[in-house]
C-alpha cells in the first residue's frame, strides 16, 4: 500500500508539473493580451516532432546516434517554439487582441486545426504516432522500496528552475516589470512610454517556450507523440489555468497540480478510472467554477457602473 | 436623395420581380456548388460569392433594398421560398450525395440556428451545443432500439432529455462569466463525450448501430419518395423533414427575437448590469437560452441518428460545438439568415474542397482565420431593431 501511495505520489507530481508548465502559458498569455489562446496546447505539442525531425537531420548529416544528437535538438526546438509563438501573435493573435473574448477563442481553435494539420503534412508519415525517447533514463534514487526515476527528477527540478526563472524576471527585471505592467493596463502603460509589441513579443516567446518544454516533457512521459496530442494538452493546460484563476502564476501552478492530483486519484482507485479520467477531471472543473467563479487564486473583479 | 429613397421603397411590383429573381438567383447558386466537383469550377464559384459579397459591404444599400422588398411582399417571399425548397430535390434527382450533403446542411442550420440565440442574441458563449446534440441523438436511438418507440414519439422525450440538461448547464451559468463560462460549457461538453464513449449501455466507442428508419402514415422512410410519378431516392424523405425543422427553428426564432424574451437577450447583450437594473431577470433569462438551444439541437440529433441510422461519440465532439459556433459567427451574429448561410457554407464547404484532398483541414482552418480577419461581423451583421416605422 505504502508502495502504490508513492510511486502514486511521484505520478503525481511528475504530470501536475507538466501540466502547470502548460498551464503558465495560458495564464501569461491571458494576462497580457486578455486573449484565450487555445492552439497554445498545439503550439507546445509541435516541440518533440521538431525535436525529433533535428535529431534525425543531425544524425543523417554528421552521423553518430540519433539520442546523442537530442542534447543539441531539445534546447533547439524550444528556441524554435518561442519563435512559432512569436510569429503566430505577429501574424494572427495579435488581431484578435480588442475583439469580442469568442472571436480569439474561435480564431485560435482553428489556429490549432492549421498547426496540427501542418504538423501531419510536413512531418514525414506525421498521422502516425512517433516513438518518443526518454530524454533521461535510469533510477535515481528509492523511496521506501520505489524507484524513483531519474526523469522524474528531471520534470521536477526543470519545473522549479523555470518557474522560479520566470518569477525572478518578472519581479527584477526591467522587461518584467513592463510586462506587468502591460498586464495590468495596456493604455495607461502605453502612455508611460511601454511600447507594447515588445512586451507581447516577449510575453509569447516566454509562454510558448515554456509550453516547448511541457511538450516535450509530456511527449517523454508519454513516451510517445502524435499530431493531435495538442487538443487535450490544450483542454487540460486551459482547465488548470482556469481553475487555478487566469492570470495568476500560483494559480496556474496549483491549476495544474490539482487536474494532475485528479486524474492519478481516478486512475488509481476508481475501477475502470483510467476512461473515466477526463470524466473526473471535468467534473472537478465545473464544481471548482461554481463555488469560486472566477478561479481558486483569480481576483474578482467588481465592476464599476 | 430621392433616388435613394424611393429605392427604399420599393412598388410592389418590383419588389414582387426582386424577390423571386434573388430566391431563384440563390437557389442556382446551390444548385451550381453542390454540383460542380472540379477544384477550378469551385474556385472560380466562391470567387463569385466572393463577388458577391464584396458587392454587398461597398454598396450597403443593396442589402437595404432587400430587406424593403422582402418586408413589403411577405407572402411572395415566402410561396416563393417554399417552392424553392420544395422542389429542389426534383432537380436534384438521384444524386444522394448532394441530397446528403444537403441534409447535413439542414441540421447544422438548425444547430446553429439554436446556438445564435446564446451567442448572437444574448452573446453567451456555449461550446456543449454538441453535446445537446448528441444527447438528443442517443436518447431517440436508445428508444428506438431498445424500446421500439416510434420516431414521433422519440422526438419530444429526446427534447424534454435535451431541456433538462440545457437547464444543469445553465445554473452553473448564472455564477460565471465570459471565459470561465466558455469553460463550464467546455467542461459539460466533454463530460458527456467521454460518459458516452465509455458507458456501456450506450456502445462505447462503436455507438449505437441500427437505429430503424422512421414512418409516416404506412410510408417508411427506408423507402423512395413517390410523388406524383416521380421517384425521389429515400434521402428525399429526410430532406423534407429536416427543412420542416429548419422552418420550425426559424419561425421559433423570429417569434422569440419579436417577443420580450428575444428584448431580454439583446438587453443582456448589450449590459448585462443596465439589464438588471431595468428589472429582467438576469439568472432566469440566461438560463432560459440554454435551455432553448439544447431543446432545438435534440431535434436535430434525433433526425440526424433516425436518418444515418448509426451514432458514435465521434460525431459530438468539442471541434462539432466549435464547428457549430463557427457558422454562428461567420454567417453573423443574431441575424437568422446570416445564420443559415453561414451553415450551409461551412458544411457544402469541406466537402467540396475535396478537390485539394488530404489538406482540406488545412485549407479550411485557414479559410476561417481569415475570414475572422477579414470580416469580423460576419457575412450579413446583425440589423436594428424596426417597429414598423420608417426610420
Amino acid at each position: 500500500m505504502a508502495e502504490l501511495l508513492v510511486q502514486q505520489l511521484v505520478n503525481w507530481i511528475t504530470l501536475g508539473c507538466i501540466y502547470a508548465l502548460l498551464a503558465i502559458g495560458f495564464s501569461l498569455i491571458f494576462g497580457v493580451l486578455n486573449v484565450i489562446h487555445f492552439s497554445h496546447g498545439d503550439v507546445a505539442m509541435t516541440a518533440p516532432f521538431i525535436t525529433l525531425g533535428l535529431a534525425q537531420a543531425l544524425a543523417t548529416a554528421l552521423g553518430a546516434s540519433i539520442p546523442a544528437w537530442l542534447v543539441l535538438a531539445v534546447p533547439l526546438a524550444v528556441l524554435a517554439v518561442g519563435l512559432i509563438g512569436v510569429l503566430l501573435d505577429k501574424v494572427v493573435i495579435r488581431r484578435f487582441r480588442d475583439a469580442p473574448a469568442m472571436m480569439a477563442l474561435v480564431a485560435t481553435v482553428a489556429l490549432g486545426i492549421v498547426i496540427r494539420e501542418l504538423i501531419r503534412h510536413l512531418y514525414p508519415q506525421g498521422s502516425n504516432p512517433h516513438a518518443f525517447p526518454r530524454l533521461v533514463s535510469g533510477m535515481a534514487l528509492e523511496i521506501s522500496g520505489v524507484a524513483v526515476s531519474w526523469f522524474a527528477l528531471l520534470v521536477v527540478v526543470l519545473t522549479v528552475a523555470l518557474v522560479t526563472m520566470l518569477f525572478v524576471f518578472l519581479r527584477m527585471t526591467p522587461l518584467g516589470l513592463r510586462i506587468r505592467a502591460a498586464s495590468e493596463d495596456r493604455i495607461v502603460a502605453r502612455m508611460m512610454g511601454i511600447r507594447d509589441a515588445r512586451v507581447f513579443r516577449a510575453t509569447f516567446f516566454i509562454a510558448s517556450a515554456i509550453g516547448a518544454t511541457a511538450g516535450l516533457l509530456f511527449a517523454s512521459y508519454a513516451g510517445v507523440t502524435r499530431f493531435d496530442f495538442g487538443v487535450m494538452a490544450g483542454l487540460l493546460g486551459f482547465s488548470a489555468a482556469v481553475i487555478g484563476g487566469l492570470g495568476s502564476m500560483p494559480g496556474a501552478i496549483l491549476g495544474g497540480l490539482i487536474i494532475a492530483g485528479i486524474e492519478v486519484l481516478a486512475q488509481t482507485f476508481v475501477t475502470d478510472g483510467a476512461s473515466y479520467r477526463l470524466v473526473f477531471v471535468f467534473l472537478l472543473v465545473i464544481a471548482v467554477l461554481i463555488f469560486r467563479p472566477a478561479g481558486l487564486l483569480g481576483r474578482t473583479v467588481m465592476e464599476k457602473v | 436623395m430621392q433616388a435613394r429613397a424611393s429605392l427604399a421603397a420599393p412598388g410592389k411590383a418590383a419588389a414582387a420581380a426582386f424577390t423571386i429573381t434573388s430566391q431563384l438567383c440563390g437557389a442556382t447558386f446551390l444548385y451550381l456548388i453542390l454540383r460542380v466537383d472540379g477544384g477550378w469550377q469551385v474556385v472560380g464559384l466562391l470567387a463569385l460569392l466572393g463577388l458577391g459579397f464584396y458587392l454587398l459591404e461597398r454598396l450597403p444599400w443593396i442589402a437595404d433594398y432587400a430587406m424593403a422588398s422582402f418586408a413589403r411582399v411577405p407572402l411572395v417571399t415566402m410561396i416563393t421560398a417554399a417552392v424553392v425548397v420544395l422542389a429542389f430535390p426534383f432537380f436534384v434527382g438521384s444524386n444522394t450525395y448532394m441530397l446528403h450533403l444537403l441534409i447535413v446542411a439542414e441540421l447544422y442550420a438548425v444547430l446553429a440556428l439554436a446556438l445564435n440565440f446564446q451567442l448572437g442574441s444574448a452573446n453567451i458563449p456555449n461550446f456543449a451545443t454538441g453535446a445537446s446534440y448528441g444527447i438528443g441523438a442517443y436518447v431517440s436511438a436508445l428508444l428506438a432500439i431498445n424500446f421500439g418507440v416510434s420516431f414521433w414519439l422519440t422526438l419530444p422525450v429526446a427534447a424534454l432529455a435535451a431541456t433538462l440538461f440545457g437547464f444543469i448547464i445553465g445554473i452553473p451559468s448564472m455564477r460565471t462569466r465570459d471565459t470561465y463560462l466558455a469553460l463550464v460549457t467546455i467542461a459539460f461538453g466533454v463530460v458527456v463525450q467521454q460518459l458516452l464513449n465509455n458507458f456501456s449501455w450506450t456502445g462505447g466507442p462503436n455507438g449505437l448501430v441500427g437505429i430503424p428508419a422512421p414512418s409516416l402514415l404506412g410510408h417508411s422512410f427506408a423507402d423512395p419518395l413517390v410523388i406524383f410519378g416521380w421517384k425521389l431516392p429515400s434521402q428525399a424523405n429526410f430532406y423534407y423533414l429536416s427543412a420542416a425543422l429548419v422552418v420550425v427553428a426559424i419561425v421559433t426564432a423570429h417569434r422569440l427575437h419579436a417577443s420580450r424574451i428575444g428584448l431580454a437577450w439583446n438587453a443582456l447583450r448589450a449590459d448585462e448590469i443596465a439589464a438588471r437594473a431595468q428589472g429582467i431577470n438576469v439568472a432566469w433569462f440566461k438560463v432560459l437560452a440554454f435551455a432553448v438551444d439544447a431543446f432545438l439541437a435534440a431535434f436535430a440529433g434525433t433526425i440526424y441518428a433516425f436518418y444515418v441510422s448509426y451514432i458514435s461519440p465521434d460525431n459530438f465532439t468539442f471541434l462539432v460545438s466549435v464547428t457549430i459556433m463557427t457558422m454562428v459567427i461567420v454567417g453573423g451574429m443574431d441575424n437568422v439568415f446570416g445564420v443559415i448561410v453561414g451553415a450551409f457554407l461551412l458544411t457544402i464547404l469541406p466537402e467540396k474542397l475535396r478537390a485539394f484532398a488530404d489538406y482540406r483541414l488545412l485549407f479550411f482552418g485557414v479559410v476561417i482565420i481569415a475570414f475572422l480577419m477579414i470580416r469580423p461581423q460576419g457575412l450579413f451583421p446583425q440589423r436594428m431593431r424596426r417597429y414598423g416605422g420608417d426610420l
